[in-house]
């Protein structure tokens, strides 16, 4: 093993993590408000991924630029599906939630797949392939790019939770769900928004992540158990925690990958989940509730 | 011996005292009530004698032998079992098969458990619901079902947390006249309870707890008469 | 009675009429007994005792893996091969359950971790050469052979899947007529008050995860004879842990007969579906995740809780 190599793995898992951070922070946020894991999370990155696709495609608008569509757009859809199929069942037994949501991923990831087969496409627009050498490591564009993005994405979302009304409300119900039902929070309308946010952020995830990835309707698969290893590391409905997650996991997976040889980087990364999971279910860095 | 032996038990929670050097025997035959302001630690009391939590430092032993680390059931097979202050009753299950599920404790025929606890619905008054599920009974009728599901165990040492909140003066009689049948049957009870009315007919003796810490014990009229103990009620209104 | 009856009469039915259905509707009957068998043996673990397992992949490619291994390396009959597939299933069980169990993982906790084990197993037989690796294994040579569970047409086949789906079936009954039934539903229902009433919650959890990880072995020794092929996606992937729970939750998790119920409703479906829209796959899924979530949404209970309602 070269120290080339090293430093390779360790650039290349960062600048994924970001990516898994912020995908994670979604799925963080929707679990803090609603006690939700949700399984269709993955799926709403391979729609946002498909919407990319279609607009770069048929319209040739840059996936970059196309966030401003699909971040909204998502952000409805979030509130829409939250409102449709979560919230009749708000009272059901935990297991069933978990199982509605499975049931979503599964209708939503088939839905891709009757309507635009499985063909893996692809994004490929003019930077695509730009890249530039620091030191022995090369760094793909477009991967800088998303890093970038996530991170921004991230902090902005932070931003609002600290700053405006709406975000101290959904900080208020994933903390002290009692109490911020006696402050008078509309409640029911604040899981909305935060599924909405939740998928909102998994949409401009999907859209950075296009130009260097493969789009088909399993795609969001991975993203989302690289999402749940996650948020499990950083502590459920813990937001700096699951960015912080991200990377750790990038790197551990871009570490396997060049350690271990074929797909056995996989390994590492459920063998990191089971291990979190079971020495500490509220996270490495604590703030959400386990068990 | 005494039955129950609980010697200098102390737990805390991070850097919060919840119970601090508590004594307390309950001796076989006795009733003793366990009482105190909101917060005073009984019911963390009741999670450290049954299982449910393992004591920072001190000793719990029951007919001889600690307790201490043992898992509940366990604790409930050697004939100390507990009810819980918000009851817990298995909602989807009907009356009988909730008692059902505390007889097994002492058997592994079907048969008998179903007779045992047939016989206990029998005793405590939910005879006649029987068959309806735990989620359709009225509250009395839940405090009732959990007490049989003690019952069925065949415990020689009862816990009783809180059985009478939320009822009225005649469903409290009808549970204070329940506890004194139980009694009658040779099982020893402790018991938590907001209702003083029913702690001082029932307990031969009364250990009051404040702020984690055992500040009287005696019987009722001494207790009751106790300035500590009227102090620390009146502190909890103002 | 008029329920027994009903019963007895399906019974014969699926006893007598097969060797008269054209093939194509023994084949859809072989996947109904499959999958309502599949959920079966989730139900023990999942319905009964409300631990619910997004991994029981886990046991159907162990239970497949064992005995094509077995049988094609060292000729040892796939029936005896089921058996060992079943226990080491079990034993597999046993550690992953104990491990969850012990350090306290309850409810999608649980889900989840064991889902996570499913995907270790299917990475690892994707990567090991000695098992096939992603091509996976074929059993070659298929000339009839009964005492290699090997059998001329599908007929047989049904046979064998339909005595063992009775099994599950019987088992589960025996199960919740048991000191172990009621203790698994006191547990489902509320831990803390079950292991207060004496109840061994560790202890009961781990039977009810052997007994299902066994059974669920035993339908990937069938799986595997009946198509002879197997590979990690097919054995280990999410798709049987998602079917075996499908069929529990549909018909109704926690009753005798629920997964069996579900496995009559889903399969027709998923044929339905797939005949109706052709060369466009994933129709039935699609199907399955729309039908998953109206039933937790219309009939949580499933469609024997409905029915046991209206009754």
């Amino acid at each position: 093993m070269t120290a080339d190599l090293l430093l390779q793995a360790l650039v290349s898992g960062l600048l994924l993590g970001g990516v898994y951070g912020l995908v994670a922070s979604g799925l963080s946020l929707i679990f803090g408000v609603l006690r939700i894991i949700n399984f269709a999370h993955g799926a709403v990155m391979m729609l946002a991924m498909y919407t990319t696709y279609w607009l770069f495609t048929l319209r040739g608008i840059d996936p970059y630029l196309s966030i401003v569509v699909t971040g909204p757009l998502f952000f409805l859809i979030g509130m829409l599906i939250e409102r449709a199929v979560i919230e009749p069942n708000r009272f059901a037994a935990e297991h069933n939630q978990l199982l509605l949501t499975l049931g979503l991923a599964l209708f939503l990831e088939n839905l891709a797949l009757v309507l635009w087969q499985g063909d893996f496409r692809t994004v490929r627009p003019s930077y695509a392939s730009a890249s530039f050498v620091v030191g022995e490591a090369l760094v793909e564009v477009p991967r800088l790019v998303a890093c970038g993005g996530a991170i921004v994405m991230a902090v902005a979302l932070f931003a609002f939770l600290r700053l405006t009304d709406v975000g101290k409300a959904i900080r208020a119900l994933s903390e002290e769900p009692e109490g911020a039902m006696l402050m008078g929070i509309d409640v029911r309308r604040i899981r909305a928004v935060a599924f909405g946010i939740g998928s909102g952020c998994v949409a401009v995830a999907g859209a950075l992540v296009t130009p260097f990835f493969y789009v088909a309707p399993d795609v969001g698969e991975s993203f989302n158990i690289m999402a749940f290893v996650v948020v499990v590391l950083g502590g459920m409905g813990n937001f700096v925690g699951a960015l912080l997650g991200g990377f750790i996991v990038g790197l551990a997976e871009s570490l396997g990958a060049t350690l271990l040889p074929g797909s056995l980087k996989q390994l590492v990364v459920f063998a990191l989940f089971v291990l979190v999971l079971l020495s500490r279910p509220a996270g490495l860095f604590g703030g959400g509730r386990g068990r | 011996m005494s039955l129950l032996e609980v010697d200098a038990v102390t737990k805390r929670f991070g850097g919060l005292t919840a119970v601090s050097r508590f004594s307390l025997t309950v001796g076989a035959g006795e009733i003793v009530g366990l009482i105190g302001p909101n917060g005073a630690g009984k019911t963390t009391v009741f999670h450290l004698l049954s299982g449910f939590q393992v004591p920072t430092e001190g000793t719990v032993r029951f007919k001889g032998v600690s307790v201490v680390g043992a898992k509940p059931h366990a604790i409930c097979r050697r004939g100390l079992a507990r009810t819980f202050q918000i009851v817990q009753p298995f909602v989807n299950l009907s009356a009988l098969d909730n008692v059902m599920v505390g007889a097994f404790n002492r058997t592994d025929e079907v048969a008998a458990a179903r007779r045992r606890a047939v016989e206990v619905l029998d005793f405590v008054g939910l005879g006649a619901r029987r068959d309806v599920l735990a989620r359709e009974l009225t509250l009395p009728d839940r405090k009732r079902l959990e007490m049989a599901r003690g019952l069925a165990t065949q415990p020689e040492l009862l816990l009783l947390d809180e059985v009478m909140s939320g009822l009225n003066p005649t469903e409290i009689e009808e549970i204070i006249g329940l506890i004194r049948r139980i009694h009658g049957q040779g099982v020893s009870l402790l018991i938590i309870e907001h209702v003083m009315r029913a702690i001082m007919a029932l307990s031969q003796r009364i250990v009051v707890l404040h702020h984690g810490e055992k500040i009287a014990e005696g019987g009722p009229e001494a207790v009751a008469r106790d300035p500590k103990v009227v102090g620390a009620y009146l502190g909890e209104q103002s | 009675m008029a329920a027994e009856a009903l019963g007895g009469l399906a019974l014969g039915v699926l006893l007598a009429a097969p060797p008269f259905l054209p093939p194509y509707f023994l084949e859809i009957l072989i996947s109904v007994m499959l999958v309502g068998y599949l959920g079966a043996a989730w139900n023990i673990l999942g319905g009964y005792a409300g631990q619910f397992s997004f991994g029981h992949a886990a046991y159907f490619g162990i239970g497949a893996y064992t005995s094509t291994l077995l049988f094609l390396r060292l000729g040892v009959s796939p029936w005896l091969g089921m058996l060992a597939g079943g226990v080491l299933a079990a034993a597999f069980g046993l550690a992953a359950g104990y491990l969850s169990f012990r350090y306290g993982l309850r409810g999608p906790y649980f889900s989840l971790v064991t889902l996570a084990f499913a995907e270790m197993l299917r990475v690892i037989a994707v990567n090991t050469k000695a098992v096939g690796s992603s091509l996976g294994l074929v059993i070659p040579n298929r000339e009839p052979a009964p005492v290699n569970f090997i059998f001329a047409g599908k007929l047989p086949y049904y046979y064998v899947i339909l005595v063992m789906a009775l099994g599950a079936v019987w088992i589960t009954r025996v199960v919740s007529r048991s000191k172990l039934g009621y203790s698994l539903l006191a547990i489902r229902e509320n831990e803390d008050a079950a292991e207060a009433s004496g109840v061994d919650a560790l202890g009961m959890k781990l039977r009810a995860m052997a007994i299902s990880a066994f059974l669920t072995a035993l339908g990937g020794t069938f799986y595997a004879q009946y198509f002879a092929y197997i590979d990690p996606t097919i054995t280990f992937g999410p798709s049987v842990s998602i079917q075996s729970l499908l069929q529990a939750i549909v018909g109704g998790a926690g009753t005798v007969l629920g997964p069996v119920i579900g496995a009559f409703v889903l399969t027709p479906v998923s044929e339905l579906s797939r005949a109706a829209i052709r060369g466009r796959a994933g129709v039935d899924v699609m199907l399955y995740g729309l039908v998953l979530i109206l039933v937790i949404s219309f009939l949580p209970q499933g469609i024997m809780g409905w029915v046991r309602r209206r009754r």
